[in-house]
């Protein structure tokens, strides 16, 4: 079965569900379904049992509450019941088969604690990816729910929907590490993965079972007393002992029993049966149901909630609506959920889509495309999606997805290439059951979507080829398919560093966003986001620096939301990218950590791009020397994804893995990484001169200055780092006067960074010591030093080589830098703590936790101290340690204490 | 594999269907529903199934093929 809502009025904040707010909506891009949030109505005949709420208001006092039993054994009531009256704030979440992400879970949980006015809520973030959350994440939520006063109150109801393991796991980190902060009630049918027996022996354990929700004797005459059914003491007792106390068998005989001629009589026959109970009683109320009513039961079976519009839809009838209030009224099978949406109660349900399935055979996908059609009009994308694969109708469903323009969240949405099992939340889940033979031009967009997402790019493009075929030959009509297909061929052009191809493509789809209503746009701020981030990294292929800055500034600065995270990511990586490339390290170190405290906010999963994220800091961490940082880095960078789809992350991992391996020694293997090929439709200026500079920088190491000055002769004029390094190796091969040409050319200052200014002036410094003008050279050398310095930029100054140290080692002003770095160390050593300390960089301020954990840090004290001291968990203060690190730029403690009195934080 | 599943009560026929790949057969107060079952996930498939039935599993076990 598949769920089917809604509204607007059934979803949060209508109006106000503006797609630029992450708040409003979940990781999928859909609105809340508010009617997941409220806490159910009770029927009217609902009897309220103090014995229980006595039970349940233990739960008060116990961090873990579960409340268990079999289907209709009245346990959602009973807490509902229990949760009104108590005249606190609850946040109130009904499990749904779409949690089985665990992204989309957790974004329902934070979206029902901001629902009560829990603040903590808000500190905790958003999830991005529906597939994932990231642990921080909650451990901010555990940490800050452990901070509150009172605890807050947490009921998930039908927790038994929820089956993924990983989730459950998640909830016990949360409640474990939430400590007093948070009571949780667990409405179940099954007992859930938590380690029940521990809560059990700490005493910290509520349980309601199923045999103390079944109804006693004296309650179940009460019950049927609210039915107008008045039964002798025995008849009571002989009805409760048939139905073994189970409220769903007790409010169905009382219903069957109504509708009969001879009530009492009825039960009496009733208990004499074997039939079982709520199959034969269920048959019973449904025989009794005019035909219409039995029909109209039977149709909407194959919906989770429905409101009467859609029930008439399924059902090809008006007279739904007072059909459904008519059932509601009388308490038989479905419940009201708000604004004039119903379910079937699960069990009924169940057993009625049995009914269905005998009575209208092969009905079943005719009533899900029936479902989809509607849907479609007025209702969620997914739930329209999930009808029309039931419904086996592909064209159908490919159309719908592509007519909202929501094909871009193939990308922005979970990636199939890092899921570890199949999702019903994932789109490309869903679209693997396509057919192969679905015909028409959206099957073909979204075919070509799987196949970019796999990065299978000829797939992509002979698949859009034919798709523009077909819509060409049906313009004007179908904007959206065309304006998608054209957004396709962006990204396909930007993984095959295509540069002309994405511009032409970009102009298409601007051209045809006029024609798009631009509320259908507003809603999908994801579209326009990826068109510049990849129309970006086309001009950033192409070495149009400007232009690409331009797009991925767009990117990254659109809305803060979950469904722009990717894009805003993989742009802030590549306008660090630039920055590096340009000889700005410290600003590319910036931008990359940017870029991925932006993706654990929002929780992405690597290697959904932070990969060139990783890269750009590792080729920083080369620059500084820090080589085995550098290796960890890349390391991580390649773990998920030895060869990264597009080119401009391609030439960068060939870049920082060169640069590492020159760095430390290994010249051959620093020439075969130069040589690897990286495929593009067009060559790029900056990797090829990137890819030379080292090429000859390992000529150099190896003596022959020659072949490095011939290496760069042509790459020259790609400027900045790559006029430097030929300068360097012409002086190198004795050319001091060609070498001084190539840096009087070197272009403005604001293009070339430190990281290029310090090596032309290392040149320039040499140039003039051999040319015996020492207090020129010395200046210059004092300079580049202290502009090294600033920037943190060991290696040039190490690669700059002996004569550095003959021309400072005369001088009693140099600095110990110079001293240092001038006697030259074996390639790779660890660096000796002291002396110069490098100019720190802060990116972010330290929590005040943080800072609780950092000063007991710098009193020696050991994790497990530090956990005991401040009251937490050692995990804790692990999640601690490591976003101190993180945001002191460090790896260890001891560095970190360092640093953190060098900024004068201890 | 194969297994037989002990619910009691009379289940009706049409409930049966909700159990399309095993048959069944209705004795003394319970009902037997048997046949192959693929995995372990059909296993636990088949008694969630029960569950959401409102069926009362008294015996579930495997037997020889």
């Amino acid at each position: 079965m598949v769920s089917a809502v809604s509204e607007p009025s059934a979803v949060s904040g209508p109006g106000s569900a503006g797609p630029g707010k992450a708040r409003d909506v979940d990781p999928l891009g859909d609105p809340f379904l508010r009617t997941r949030l409220a806490v159910p109505a009770r029927p009217t005949t609902f009897l309220r049992r103090d014995r229980l709420a006595g039970h349940l208001d233990q739960a008060l006092g116990t961090p873990l509450t579960m409340v268990n039993g079999g289907a209709g054994a009245g346990k959602t009531v009973l807490v509902a019941d229990w949760a009104d009256r108590l005249e606190r704030p609850v946040a109130w979440l009904t499990a749904d088969a779409s949690d089985q992400a665990p992204g989309v879970f957790w974004a329902y949980l934070l979206q029902a604690l901001r629902a009560c006015g829990v603040r903590e809520a808000e500190q905790a973030g958003h999830p991005a990816d529906p597939v994932s959350v990231d642990h921080t994440l909650l451990a901010r939520l555990a940490a800050a729910l452990n901070a509150r006063e009172e605890p807050v109150i947490v009921v998930v109801d039908d927790y038994d929907r929820v089956s993924a393991p990983e989730i459950t796991e998640q909830l016990g980190f949360v409640l474990q590490h939430a400590g007093p902060g948070m009571c949780l009630i667990l409405v179940t049918r099954t007992e859930p993965l938590l380690p029940l027996h521990r809560y059990r022996a700490e005493g910290t354990l509520t349980e309601i079972r199923e045999a103390e929700l079944a109804f006693t004797c004296e309650e179940a005459a009460t019950l049927l007393e609210l039915h107008g059914l008045r039964l002798a003491r025995d008849a009571a007792r002989a009805l409760v002992e048939r139905t073994r106390g189970w409220a769903a068998g007790l409010r169905l005989s009382a219903l069957a029993a109504q509708q009969s001629s001879d009530p009492e009589n009825y039960l009496k026959e009733f208990e004499a049966g074997q039939s079982t109970i709520a199959d034969f009683l269920l048959a019973e109320v449904l025989k009794r149901q005019p035909a219409a009513t039995q029909d109209l039961l039977l149709r909407v079976s194959v919906l989770d909630r429905f409101c009467p519009d859609l029930a008439n839809a399924l059902a090809g009838r008006q007279d739904a609506g007072p059909i459904l209030a008519g059932l509601h009224r009388a308490n038989a099978f479905v419940e009201h959920l708000g604004h004039s949406w119903y379910r079937l109660h699960p069990l009924f349900s169940e057993i009625l889509a049995a009914h269905l399935r005998v009575r209208l055979p092969g009905l079943e996908a005719e009533l899900h495309r029936r479902a989809a059609a509607w849907l479609r009009s007025c209702g969620p994308l997914p739930e329209t999606l999930a009808h029309g694969a039931a419904a086996g109708d592909w064209e159908f469903t490919a159309r719908a997805l592509v007519d909202d323009l929501a094909i871009g969240q193939f990308f922005t949405g979970p990636r199939t290439g890092v899921r570890t099992q199949p999702r019903s939340a994932d789109l490309g889940e869903l679209f693997s059951r396509m057919a192969p033979d679905a015909g028409g031009p959206e099957a073909r967009l979204v075919r070509a979507a799987r196949a970019l997402t796999d990065h299978d790019v000829d797939r992509a493009r002979t698949q859009l080829r034919h798709a523009r075929q077909e819509l060409d030959a049906d313009r004007p009509r179908r904007v959206a398919a065309r304006l998608s297909c054209a957004l396709l061929e962006v990204l396909a052009a930007g993984l095959t560093g295509a540069p002309g191809r994405a511009e032409h493509a970009a102009q298409t789809v601007w051209e045809l966003q006029q024609e798009i209503p631009p509320e259908l746009l507003d809603r999908h701020p994801e579209l326009a986001a990826l068109l510049q981030t990849h129309l970006g990294s086309a001009r950033l292929w192409a070495g149009r620096f400007d232009d690409a800055r331009a797009a991925l500034r767009t990117a990254a600065a659109g809305s803060g939301g979950a469904s722009t995270a990717v894009p805003r990511e993989e742009s802030l990586s590549r306008l660090a990218l630039m920055d590096y490339l340009d000889g700005w390290p410290g600003r590319a170190e910036r931008g990359a950590l940017a870029a991925l405290t932006d993706a654990e906010r929002f929780s992405l999963s690597e290697p959904a791009g932070p990969a060139l994220g990783h890269l750009v800091l590792a080729a920083v961490a080369v620059d500084r020397d820090e080589l085995d940082e550098a290796q960890t880095l890349l390391d991580r960078a390649t773990a998920a994804q030895p060869e990264p789809p597009d080119p401009v992350a391609a030439a960068g991992l060939v870049i920082a893995r060169a640069r590492l391996q020159l760095a430390r020694g290994q010249v051959k293997a620093a020439l075969r990484t130069a040589e690897s090929a990286v495929p593009a439709a067009v060559a790029s200026p900056w990797a090829e001169g990137h890819t030379a500079l080292v090429v000859s920088a390992a000529h150099l190491a190896e003596g022959a200055p020659e072949t490095a000055a011939k290496v760069l002769r042509d790459a020259a004029e790609q400027g900045g780092a790559c006029a430097v390094g030929a300068a360097r190796a012409q002086l190198a091969a004795g050319n001091a006067e060609a070498a001084l040409d190539l840096l009087a050319d070197l272009p403005a200052a604001e293009s070339s960074g430190p990281a290029v200014t310090v090596r032309a002036a290392l040149v320039r410094a040499q140039a003039a010591a051999r040319a015996g003008d020492e207090a020129t050279a010395r200046r210059l050398a004092a300079q580049a030093l202290a502009d090294a310095r600033r920037e943190r930029l060991r290696r040039p100054v190490l690669e700059a080589g002996p004569w550095l140290r003959r021309l400072l080692g005369a001088d009693p002003l140099a600095g110990p830098y110079g001293h240092r770095n001038a006697a030259p160390r074996a390639p790779g050593a660890a660096r000796t703590p002291g002396g110069e300390q490098p100019a720190p960089l802060v990116v972010e301020e330290l929590s005040g936790r943080e800072q609780d954990v950092l000063q007991r840090l710098a009193l020696m004290l050991s994790t497990e101290e530090i956990a005991a001291d401040l009251f937490v968990s050692v995990n804790t203060v692990k999640t601690h340690l490591k976003s101190v690190y993180r945001k002191l730029g460090v790896n260890r403690r001891g560095e970190a204490v360092r640093r953190a009195r060098d900024l004068g934080l201890l | 594999m194969r297994y037989e599943i002990r619910v009691d009560g009379h289940m009706s026929e049409t409930l049966a269907k909700a159990f399309p790949e095993l048959d069944h057969v209705v004795m003394s107060g319970q009902t037997v529903l048997f046949g192959p079952v693929v995995d372990d996930a059909h296993l636990y498939g088949l008694l969630a199934r029960c569950q959401s039935l409102g069926l009362r599993v008294l015996e579930m076990r495997r037997v020889p093929e």
